[in-house]
């Protein structure tokens, strides 16, 4: 056996095949990506075992991903928040891990999307089991796992194809997700409508939509078509007295240790502000927890600066829109004394 | 640690740089390897390790007396120790809450109320692979079939050598510890081939098994709905797939990475889908453990010594209790005792119906071997029996209304790679990969290999766990 020749042979292949491959992507206009995974969550987890009580934790849902800007937050108060919030979740079980499993006393934001916030308690249901299996990685995570990741986060940073998403998208890049984008005829009915991912999240967990969101109606449209998917796929119908029970035991006990919360509703638009507004009405639900929580509450729609945002997408905000809402948020709140700010102090 | 993980990359690329470089002499060559087995094993769970060590102490301290003392007494009473610590282990780690769930289920059905708290404890990895080594080791210095190890370090090494740690191959003392005595160093060709094995056997984890089958099998078998039988079984042949190619890609793994440190491990998968009969399939899966079943067990249960109905008992207790040895379910004694049944009957076909297998009939007979082995498959992935048994009945077209999940890719791309897999069995079961790689090309045997490198690349994955961790 010429084995010596075969290595040479399979090396040469590999390496061409592989710069080939990845050309290919680049040539189409994908950039390499950071993938929003437990490892990289449980990073800022972590971070929460050394904050004082002048700091600031972000929960909720992809609205607070994509709505919150971290740097210009840090910029207008000095303070840069931990970022733990995870899209299509439920706020609910990482606020109880934060209450229950840490003595920390500063500044939880908890966005409210109503049709997370309020949808269950079930721990098989996604927006419950997405997030508890983060705050459960935190606790599980092997010494080797964080090797992985460690040694992951530069190969994500320089290499298209290496862009499998925990959350799979159908852009994803690796075998599997192209396999199973291959459709030959219809044996069983249509499911979810195909997703991309539009937006792009870096190190610390700040989320920034892409501009391809903003700018390609036909792209925002696919993740459109999601939502209305969602909203009109018939689930259960919302948890509402489960969940606000649960959430308020766990705001009281966090407020009773000296923690001082925050309730944000970020915006929408289009077809999922409607749905939101005749399905999910603010009066039943997100102004009963605010009364109910006795703690900061805002609604994008009751301050002018906060409303008249057009999503591309109906649920998120442009990065230049979210740089724009996280600076006029934040002053609203430092005016209100809802927040340290470093800056003054 | 996982082979199909960029730590295991970094750690193995540490590891052959301190064991070929020249500040180590052998015996500090061979501690190095000690330790970085230890360092394999706990960037999973750290604590663990301390079972491994008492494993280690224990069996090293039973084997010495077993050989120093004389009375057979005492002797028996070394060798009691030593299965009572690792059965022990087994028995607490792997079995306890299986234990306490059918004793808690016996005493309500006579009537006795009690309820007990499962007890959750976790399952070290591996446990099963490197206790039944151990015990080896010291049931054949018992049966004076071998001298203890000649260094402490060469029997430590002997039970965490890090490439079989964890899912075998169960690698008998006689063919390892000796490998210890001297310098090892892989021949230039050998360390090559060590890595084309690797990379044939991360291709099969990661790309046939995790990317192509894994995700059909899971829709199937989790989905908890009454199947229609394509479904069924494109599920079942998807899961018989994956099972093979996650087991024997670790165990290609591990034979390639011990061969680039010179050190030789026996085949574990010899294409068992192209089996002639049970007979034939059990010397070619799992052989490590199907040959430690036979030595340690069926034999000592009288084998073939007492008569045909004996026999019988013999061989279907061991199926049994190596089914259990897979998992703590009843549904995985079900698995070994259809195994059993099989074996049996095809020893009365054997004596009653007797034919001669040719080349013409061959490949049908394999092909029904492997249609039962599906059947068995069902049970051995189902998580109640209730499931399985709807599965049965759905790939028996007893189950019309059964539901359609699949598209058609799905089926289609199960249906291709099952069928390659079946004819490269077929083609391949006289033979080996070496030997076969020795009559082709060096130029196609590369294009072949950065063919895999190159799907292993882009399917990635998350590293998921081989199935045969938790066994």
């Amino acid at each position: 056996m010429k084995l010596k020749i075969s290595l040479f042979t399979a090396v040469l292949i590999s390496v061409i095949s592989l710069i080939v491959w990845e050309t290919n992507w680049r040539s189409k206009g994908y950039a390499p990506s950071i993938d929003d995974n437990k490892d990289l969550w449980v990073v800022q987890r972590h971070k929460v075992n050394t904050l004082t009580d002048q700091d600031v934790i972000l929960t909720g849902s992809s609205r607070v991903l994509f709505d919150i800007q971290l740097d210009v937050w840090e910029g207008l108060t000095g303070i840069r928040p931990i970022q733990l919030a995870s899209v299509g979740s439920s706020p609910l079980p990482i606020f109880h891990d934060l209450v229950e499993n840490t003595d920390f006393s500063g500044t939880i934001l908890v966005g409210v999307t109503p049709g997370l916030f309020f949808s269950t308690l079930f721990p098989e249901a996604d927006p419950w089991k997405r997030p508890q299996s983060k705050v459960d990685h935190y606790y599980d995570q092997t010494y080797a796992e964080k090797l992985n990741h460690r040694i992951s986060l530069p190969l994500q940073k320089n290499l298209v194809f290496i862009s499998a998403e925990e959350e799979s998208t159908d852009d994803d890049k690796d075998l599997k997700t192209l396999l199973e984008n291959v459709q030959i005829s219809d044996r069983i009915p249509k499911g979810y409508p195909p997703f991309y991912q539009f937006g792009e999240i870096d190190i610390d967990r700040n989320m920034r939509m892409l501009k391809r969101t903003e700018t390609d109606t036909a792209f925002a449209n696919t993740i459109i078509r999601a939502w209305v998917f969602i909203m009109s796929s018939g689930g259960p119908p919302p948890d509402v007295k489960g969940t606000m029970g649960y959430f308020l035991k766990d705001a009281k006990k966090f407020q009773e240790r000296g923690g001082n919360l925050i309730l944000l509703r970020c915006p929408s638009s289009g077809g999922v502000l409607d749905g939101e507004t005749k399905f999910l009405p603010r009066a039943t639900l997100f102004d009963v927890l605010a009364d109910s929580a006795k703690a900061h509450a805002y609604h994008f729609q009751d301050y002018e600066q906060l409303t008249g945002y057009n999503c591309p997408e109906w649920s998120h905000l442009s990065a230049s829109d979210a740089d724009r809402f996280t600076k006029d948020f934040v002053n609203i709140i430092l005016k209100d004394n809802a927040i340290p700010n470093k800056k003054t102090n | 640690m996982l082979f199909n993980s960029l730590s295991f990359v970094v750690f193995l690329a540490v590891v052959l740089i301190l064991y070929y470089s020249k500040i180590f002499n052998w015996t500090n060559k061979k501690r190095m390897l000690l330790f970085a087995s230890y360092v394999f094993y706990g960037l999973w769970n750290p604590p663990l390790v301390i079972l491994l060590w008492i494993s280690t102490i224990v069996d090293w301290t039973a084997g010495k007396k077993l050989m120093e003392v004389q009375g057979e007494r005492q002797r028996k009473m070394w060798l009691l120790l030593s299965l009572f610590v690792n059965l022990g282990f087994l028995a607490f780690f792997k079995y306890g809450d299986f234990l306490l769930e059918n004793f808690t289920a016996l005493m309500n059905s006579i009537g006795v109320e009690f309820q007990a708290q499962p007890m959750d404890i976790i399952l070290p990895m591996g446990i099963s692979f490197y206790t039944f080594q151990t015990m080896s080791y010291t049931i054949d210095i018992y049966r004076r079939k071998i001298k203890p190890a000649n260094t402490f370090l060469d029997f430590a090494l002997y039970v965490t050598f890090f490439p079989q740690l964890v899912a075998g191959p169960i690698v008998r003392a006689k063919e390892l510890i000796s490998q210890f005595y001297e310098p090892k160093k892989a021949t230039l060709n050998q360390f090559i081939w060590g890595t084309f094995l690797l990379t044939a056997g991360l291709f099969q984890k990661v790309v046939l098994a995790d990317t192509l089958l894994a995700s059909t099998s899971d829709d199937i078998f989790d989905s908890g709905k009454i199947m229609h039988v394509l479904d069924s079984w494109t599920g079942t042949l998807a899961f018989s797939g994956q099972i093979f190619f996650d087991f024997a890609g670790y165990s290609t793994c591990a034979i390639g990475i011990a061969l680039m440190l010179g050190i030789i491990l026996p085949d574990n998968f010899r294409y068992p889908y192209a089996s002639l009969g049970f007979s034939d399939l059990w010397k070619r899966w799992h052989i490590s453990l199907s040959s430690w079943l036979k030595d340690y067990l069926y034999i000592p249960l009288g084998g073939n010594r007492h008569g045909i109905t004996r026999m019988y008992v013999a061989l279907m207790l061991t199926m049994l209790l190596g089914g259990l040895w897979h998992g703590a379910a009843w549904t995985f004694v079900v698995w070994g005792g259809l195994h059993g049944t099989y074996l049996i009957l095809e020893r009365l076909q054997r004596k009653y119906l007797p034919f001669e297998i040719n080349a013409k009939n061959g490949i049908f007979l394999a092909l029904l071997t492997y249609t039962c082995v599906n059947i068995t498959w069902v049970f051995f992935r189902a998580t109640s029996f209730t499931d399985a048994w709807n599965m049965i009945k759905s790939m028996l077209f007893l189950n019309p209304e059964g539901q359609k999940i699949l598209d058609n890719f799905d089926i289609i791309k199960v249906l291709v790679v099952i069928t390659l897999t079946f004819l490269c069995h077929w083609y391949m079961r006289d033979s080996s990969m070496k030997e076969k790689a020795n009559h082709v090309s060096p130029y196609v045997l590369g294009l072949l290999w950065a063919m895999m490198f190159f799907l292993i690349c882009i399917s990635q994955g998350s590293g998921e766990q081989f199935i045969y961790f938790q066994f």
